[in-house]
């Protein structure tokens, strides 16, 4: 048998891995819905040796960098590149290159526009989206993308492509890079079905802790107190900064942030109360956050996880996919995790001026139609306090902290 | 080619971006070029560019498609074509396939452009096929793969799509066309028709022979009855009920109505499925028998050729083919339909699984007053509409 054309060395399907091989294969537990466990690290073990280095290649296509006279010794050093590979002659890598060239793929004309459905089109997908184009023609105004649209697509491809500036911060070729969901811990009745969610690119390499840190959630950011008296001083304490305890649940492993010593381990109740009557859940394993990288997890993709933080706030975490980096993804190592995809949510508006989002609450208020009554900062000192800054009236007032102020 | 009929009629919510799954009348055209390409008879790229550029199928990214709708259609195109490159497809189709999915990825209009995506369970198949392309010598798909790869136009991936728990309202289920498909029962593959008319053949001159050599000429000798007179009609039998419980198993109630509409256009639909069984093996045995008595020796393998491709016994006859085709659309989409009320109430598995995603759904909290901008990626309407506020 010849050798692989891209020595790759992957003709034979042997196992570079074997120990691991077996639990390291991804395979359906539940057709589409999710996988069997299996090993982040030796997947891309696993991957990396059936590929040769053009597979896994991050440098810029030759194309690129070769000037376009040089086409001619170019091609002759293709066909032989070609021969090579093929096992066939000088002549035929020739023929091939000719033959199997792209421009014999072309339909459209010089000239021709591809917004355009050509006329006499025998594709059954053309026919449809004409249909549809005649529909919006006829019922759209102006037709034109929508905020959410350009911007759902400007959260995908604004990082693609990227290189870093410093040479040491490119990603590593074969690093494997995984899409986490983080879904948003309430629920409303409208989500019945579509549960909101935020997607994010994480490197293999890269620790659960930089998840966690990158994890944008209003509950962290939430200001215990009532300020009403002494509102200067209200965005001193974050509860990210009070309460530093977090864990993430994979495979039934909880790994706790330990990071600082003020941490708490939030996963203990849960396992006290899990053995304390043999629930069947089997035994729980604990295990420190910021002590694994995603290579190290014996993970499902599509199976619903575990992230809690803030005592209570549990969001659903999905790792939907993992693949190998590819030569036009982000290459910047710093720009990950990266948010690839954010749910927009409606924001609260000040209740005086309509048009900036709520930064106070207030209940028991003489001044407010409505209890509770939002405000956003310059419309509530306006309305509570005088010049000097004296509280007028009476009323409770609280930071407020709008889930739409990550949009 | 006639359009489907939502296409039209109803207004699919314009400029949605369809969520997820195949985009209507795609599947279709990448079938007619495939299957324009197997009546070909031939692997050769020059044979399939003619073929592409007389569709003008570039012409499939046209049409005033937003970024992320371009997007999202061209990944749903290469991820379509992609299954027509993996088995159980016929070496004719998956060469087709690969060519296909070349055409596609370079005529894409996304940039930077839409990549393939290689599960690493179907890597090594993949890779036996390019393999085999060049111990063959078909150098131009090889040379087309090789392309591919060293454009790096594929990601190597996990699984062939993301994966996520969520509720599902219905699975997809991806239906294997049966006229690409590679037949690969080894048990007919083992007793075709050649070898049953040759076990005929044996026998009767087995018979000749005894009644020859006994006395009585009309009636063999009692000492030579050595083996049993009916062997052949039961294996015959034999043979036919496991080609039935085959094609039963692999569709469970799809295949004998898709017989039923090649056979005979009448359509026995309103039939209850279990008279159609029996209506189906009825025929297949009619046909078994009726082949096996006439075809002569000579002819043979003209023969096998008809019974190996059983399933699409239509395929031959080149003119009835649009025709035949679309009938067994027609008969096909209705028990699709039924095949899945019936699987979801008889299938106590299935059930289960519906009820565990069900679990994992989130509580339900009452809502407090306007709170989230529902933002529905499958409903949210890609333009602006006159507001009405």
């Amino acid at each position: 048998m010849a050798e692989d054309p891209l020595g790759g060395g992957a003709g034979c399907p042997q196992h570079p891995v074997p120990s691991a091989s077996h639990g390291s294969f991804p395979e359906y537990e539940l057709p589409e819905l999710h996988t069997r466990a299996f090993h982040v690290g030796a997947f891309g073990e696993l991957w990396r040796g059936r590929l040769g280095l053009r597979d896994l290649s991050l440098s810029e296509p030759r194309a690129a960098e070769q000037p376009a006279d040089g086409g001619a010794s170019d091609n002759g050093l293709d066909d032989a590149a070609v021969a090579g590979d093929l096992g066939c002659s000088l002549e035929a890598a020739a023929e091939l290159r000719v033959v199997c060239g792209l421009d014999k793929l072309r339909c459209l004309d010089e000239g021709e526009d591809p917004e355009v459905i050509p006329e006499n089109t025998d594709l059954v997908t053309l026919c449809v989206r004409k249909g549809l184009l005649d529909y919006r023609e006829e019922n759209i105004t102006i037709d034109r993308a929508c905020r959410q649209e350009t911007f759902v697509y400007e959260m995908e491809s604004h990082a693609l492509g990227k290189k870093p500036e410093n040479p040491e911060d490119m990603i590593g070729e074969g690093e494997l890079i995984l899409s986490v969901n983080i879904l948003y811990p309430v629920i409303f009745n409208k989500h019945r079905e579509h549960k909101p969610y935020q997607t994010m690119l994480v490197l293999g390499s890269q620790k659960l802790t930089e998840l966690r840190d990158s994890i944008c959630c209003v509950s962290d950011l939430q200001i215990g107190g009532e300020f009403s008296s002494t509102p200067d001083q209200a965005p001193e304490h974050i509860s990210k900064d009070l309460y530093k305890s977090a864990f993430f649940y994979f495979e039934g492993t909880f790994y706790n942030d330990k990071r600082y010593p003020e941490c708490r381990d939030l996963s203990r109740t849960i396992i006290e109360w899990s053995e304390s009557h043999d629930r069947g859940y089997g035994k729980f394993q604990t295990a420190r956050m910021e002590d694994f990288t995603f290579n190290d997890l014996n993970i499902k993709l599509g199976f619903p996880y575990l992230y809690c933080h803030q005592g209570d706030c549990e969001h659903v975490v999905v790792i939907t996919d993992i693949r190998l980096v590819h030569h036009d993804d982000c290459l910047d190592r710093t720009l990950y995790p990266l948010l690839t995809k954010k749910h927009w949510l409606w924001t609260r508006k000040c209740f005086v001026c309509k048009m900036y989002t709520a930064r106070w609450v207030t209940n028991n208020d003489t001044f407010a139609p409505e209890d509770p009554c939002f405000f956003c900062d310059v419309c509530f000192r306006m309305l509570h306090y005088d010049s000097e800054g004296n509280k007028l009236g009476e009323f409770l007032a609280y930071p407020y902290v709008d889930p739409g102020t990550f949009n | 080619m006639e359009i489907p009929a939502d296409a039209g009629t109803r207004p699919v919510g314009p400029g949605t971006l369809a969520g997820v799954g195949t985009p209507p009348g795609l599947q279709t055209d990448c079938e007619a070029l495939l299957s324009r390409f197997q009546e070909l008879d031939s692997v050769r790229f020059e044979d399939f560019a003619e073929l592409w550029r007389s569709m003008k199928f570039a012409t499939i990214f046209c049409g005033k498609m937003r970024n992320l709708k371009k997007n999202m259609f061209t990944k749903e195109a290469l991820a379509l074509a992609w299954r027509y490159f993996l088995p159980p497809y016929t070496f004719q189709i998956r060469v087709g396939a690969l060519y296909l999915l070349y055409g596609l990825y370079n005529t894409q209009l996304c940039q930077p452009k839409q990549k393939i995506r290689v599960a690493l369970k179907d890597w090594d198949e993949v890779i036996k096929f390019q393999q085999d392309l060049v111990n063959a010598q078909h150098f131009d798909a090889a040379f087309v793969f090789r392309k591919l790869r060293l454009d790096r136009a594929f990601h190597f991936t996990a699984m062939p799509k993301l994966l996520s728990c969520r509720m599902k309202k219905k699975i997809q289920q991806t239906e294997v066309t049966q006229k690409f498909k590679d037949p690969n029962d080894r048990v007919m593959k083992l007793i075709t028709s050649d070898v049953l008319e040759e076990m005929l053949n044996v026998h009767d001159h087995y018979q000749n022979m005894k009644r020859a050599i006994s006395a009585d000429k009309s009636m063999p000798d009692k000492a030579l009855s050595l083996v049993k007179e009916d062997f052949f009609d039961n294996i015959k039998n034999i043979v036919l009920e496991h080609q039935q419980w085959h094609k039963d198993r692999k569709n469970p109630s799809l295949k004998p109505k898709l017989k039923d509409g090649e056979e005979d256009s009448k359509g026995t639909s309103q039939e209850p499925e279990r008279c159609e069984r029996a209506v189906s093996l009825a025929k297949i045995k009619a046909r078994a028998f009726s082949a096996v008595a006439q075809v002569s020796k000579s002819r043979r393998h003209r023969q096998a050729k008809l019974d190996s491709s059983d399933s699409d016994s239509g395929s031959g006859q080149g003119q009835g083919k649009a025709a035949k085709k679309k009938r067994t659309r027609e008969t096909a989409a209705e028990p699709t339909e039924r095949k899945r009320a019936s699987r979801s109430r008889g299938n106590a598995q299935n059930e289960q699984k519906e009820e565990k995603s069900l679990h994992l759904s989130m509580p339900i909290i009452a809502e407090e007053e306007e709170e989230t901008y529902d933002f529905i990626e499958a409903e949210f309407t890609a333009t602006k509409r006159k507001r009405k506020r």
